[in-house]
């Protein structure tokens, strides 16, 4: 039975809005809706550019709506997380008295028998607006704009920038030869796997040889080596960012395993300052021990299992010049 | 109407020799890079070819429905990129890997390419991941999702007398091979106008190309299925600016790839939704005379990123099987946004 595991991966992003896109969410925030003149047209929403030919367009912006007809809609009987509102609405085309394009927004219909083309439907905006295409929460039916709340007022600044927070969980097949190398690795076992055609061995349970492009069963499995060489390293300086937990300048060490061409990347040093790592180091497997098992991660994650990096084994160091130039 | 002068005039001598395609699948435990590595294998042993004969490689994929930033680069695995190769991918539909590989091969200097299309669907919800992709501004805060878009589509298609419900259903019930048009029209809907029916299922799976030129392409195979047009055109991402009973891009790429030089036989168009076929047979002026998704079409498996690439696949088929010429389409983007045009001839 295939392990799944899932991971959730999260964007912060913060997007400039440029002079078009940024005046129409700043007037967002005053309850005005902004188009851009193009021709005898006036897009909603503004666009830079037109969007047939390229040109690019004056800064000639013309007040529409805010209450408008619906073109087109469809109905949203079941809503997603991300979708304006939590109960069935309609996803509408709505064009904005004074617009000659339509904009997409969602309506708060109530049933889909009252949505029509034709429908007149008019914005609720939000009380507090920060300037998003969502200070409009939705669109809802008749001549007459509602605010939701509280009125906070527009913005006392241009708006010049706009958060979009993106998250997707996903959920990703396991490979049974990384389950197999984390199952050894409780036993403080490094397992390796070697390809029958190439001879060569490689660690971390990937499964298959991506050299020849064929899998590699349990069948290839070796017992490696937990004692090495330190053959190059960074020391990385931790700047802030969502998600970093380090704080001090750490370092990530590439082991070369003795006997073998397994080269270990990335991994964490441990009783071992940034300052005192040299190329040609002696160091040797750390594990963790039973009871931090139970933390499924160890400090290298995925088929690493129990190993949590190294540390100097007291020999002396290798004096090797091509030992730099073994990353992979 | 689009020039062919000589001096843009394409090589008429770059061929489809063979495909494969992994089981297509709602869920598969297999990660991408298994995918491509049976399917790569797969397409090689029937030409009797190995990697090593592998001139170029060029894989579409997509790393937001993978979750793993430079996704492709574990894809790589599959190809057996030692001694190392000339490599390049796309974050697109396969048909678009196929695309660069074909303009690679004009060249003249290599004979060789195989093009990949993976995707595995299953991984994420596709109603939450597609937003994300959608204009940063104005679409992805209000989670504009790709049945939202397919529906509004459906109702301009329908508005402008190119279908109806019952049509639709037709075009459904002729991809899957089963299903009773009556019964289906008395469903409920998923998105007015679009029935649970005129929706692709999310499929995992991948697909591989073998693409070769000139005397190798006739040694490996009995009837190579010669590309003799290919090209692609997109148009405005935000539907607001687009009119949706249309599809003026496929239209231009269709005239550029000559379609319009002979009939064609068979279509292998990407309709992920019933309303796209029709409305793509009325882009195209496919006749009744047109045997249109012979395959099934993406009605039947929609594996994302590999479904465009599969079309070609199918249309190379029907040159394999003794036909004179077919058409392949692939799309991408919201409604039609993107169209891709392959005209594939026997030789």
């Amino acid at each position: 039975m295939t392990r799944f595991a899932e991971s959730t991966i999260t964007f912060p992003y913060k997007r400039s809005l440029g002079p078009v896109v940024g005046a129409f969410m700043t007037a967002l925030t005053d309850k005005r809706i902004l188009g851009i003149r193009n021709g005898k047209d006036i897009l909603v929403p503004p666009m830079e550019w037109d969007p047939t030919t390229g040109a690019e367009l004056a800064p000639d912006f013309v007040e529409v709506g805010p209450v408008g007809t619906v073109e087109s809609w469809t109905w949203v009987p079941t809503p997603s997380v991300q979708h304006p509102l939590q109960h069935a609405f309609a996803f509408a085309l709505i064009r904005l008295d004074g617009a000659t394009t339509p904009l997409l927004h969602a309506v708060d219909g109530g049933s889909s028998e009252r949505m029509v083309e034709g429908l007149r439907v008019a914005p609720r905006w939000r009380g507090t607006r920060v300037g998003r295409i969502d200070d409009i929460i939705c669109f809802v039916m008749g001549e007459v704009p509602e605010t939701d709340g509280g009125d906070t007022g527009a913005a006392q600044e241009p708006v010049q920038r706009m958060d979009y927070h993106a998250s997707i969980t996903y959920r990703n097949p396991v490979p049974a030869a990384t389950d197999r190398a984390v199952v050894a690795s409780r036993n403080r076992r490094l397992l390796g796997l070697r390809c029958p055609r190439c001879e060569r061995v490689y660690a971390g349970g990937k499964g298959y040889c991506p050299v020849d492009a064929v899998e590699l069963g349990p069948e290839c499995e070796v017992d490696l080596p937990t004692v090495g060489t330190i053959t190059n390293f960074a020391i990385v300086t931790p700047v802030s960012y969502p998600g970093q937990t380090e704080t001090e300048p750490f370092v990530r060490a590439f082991v070369l395993l003795d006997g073998t061409d397994v080269v270990i990347g990335y991994s964490p040093v441990i009783e071992l300052p940034a300052d005192e790592v040299r190329v040609g180091q002696r160091v040797a497997a750390v594990w963790a021990s039973p009871a931090e098992e139970h933390d499924q991660e160890g400090g290298m994650g995925g088929a690493w299992g129990s190993l949590l990096g190294w540390m100097p084994n007291g020999e002396p160091d290798i004096d090797d010049p091509d030992l730099v130039n073994r990353i992979f | 109407m689009i020039a062919r002068s000589p001096e843009n005039a394409i090589s008429r001598d770059i061929a489809v020799v063979g495909w494969a395609q992994t089981e297509m699948v709602r869920h598969t435990d297999k990660s991408e890079t298994e995918l491509l590595m049976e399917v790569i294998t797969d397409v090689l042993t029937q030409l009797d070819l190995t990697r090593a004969d592998i001139d170029f490689t060029c894989l579409g994929s997509c790393d937001y429905i993978t979750g793993q930033a430079f996704s492709f680069v574990t894809n790589l695995d599959a190809i057996g990129a030692w001694p190392p190769k000339r490599d390049s991918h796309v974050e697109m539909d396969g048909a678009w890997a196929l695309y660069e590989a074909w303009l690679r091969l004009q060249e003249g200097d290599i004979e060789i390419a195989v093009v990949t299309g993976s995707g595995r669907s299953s991984t994420g919800d596709p109603m939450l991941i597609y937003p994300m992709e959608m204009d940063p501004y104005f679409l992805a805060p209000l989670g504009a999702d790709p049945l939202t878009f397919a529906a509004l589509q459906a109702r301009a298609v329908i508005a402008a007398g190119i279908a109806d419900e019952r049509s639709m259903a037709e075009a459904s019930v002729r991809s899957r091979g089963k299903g009773d048009v009556d019964a289906l029209l008395a469903t409920d809907y998923l998105r007015e106008p679009l029935h649970r029916h005129d929706v692709p299922p999310i499929t995992d799976g991948a697909a591989a190309v073998v693409l070769a030129t000139g005397p190798r392409a006739r040694q490996l195979v009995e009837r190579p299925a010669y590309i003799a047009g290919l090209d692609h055109r997109t148009e405005c991402h935000n539907p607001s600016f687009r009119a949706l009973d249309d599809s003026p891009s496929t239209r231009i790429a269709a005239e550029a790839a000559g379609l319009g030089d002979a009939p064609v036989e068979v279509a292998e168009v990407q309709a992920a939704f019933s309303h796209e076929e029709l409305l793509l047979r009325r882009v195209l002026e496919l006749g009744d005379d047109v045997v249109v998704n012979p395959s099934g079409g993406a009605l039947r498996s929609n594996p994302i990123m590999a479904t465009g690439l599969c079309r070609i696949g199918y249309a190379a088929n029907h040159i394999f099987g003794g036909g004179n010429r077919a058409l392949a389409h692939a799309t991408s983007g919201p409604c039609l946004q993107q169209n891709l045009i392959c005209i594939l001839e026997g030789p």
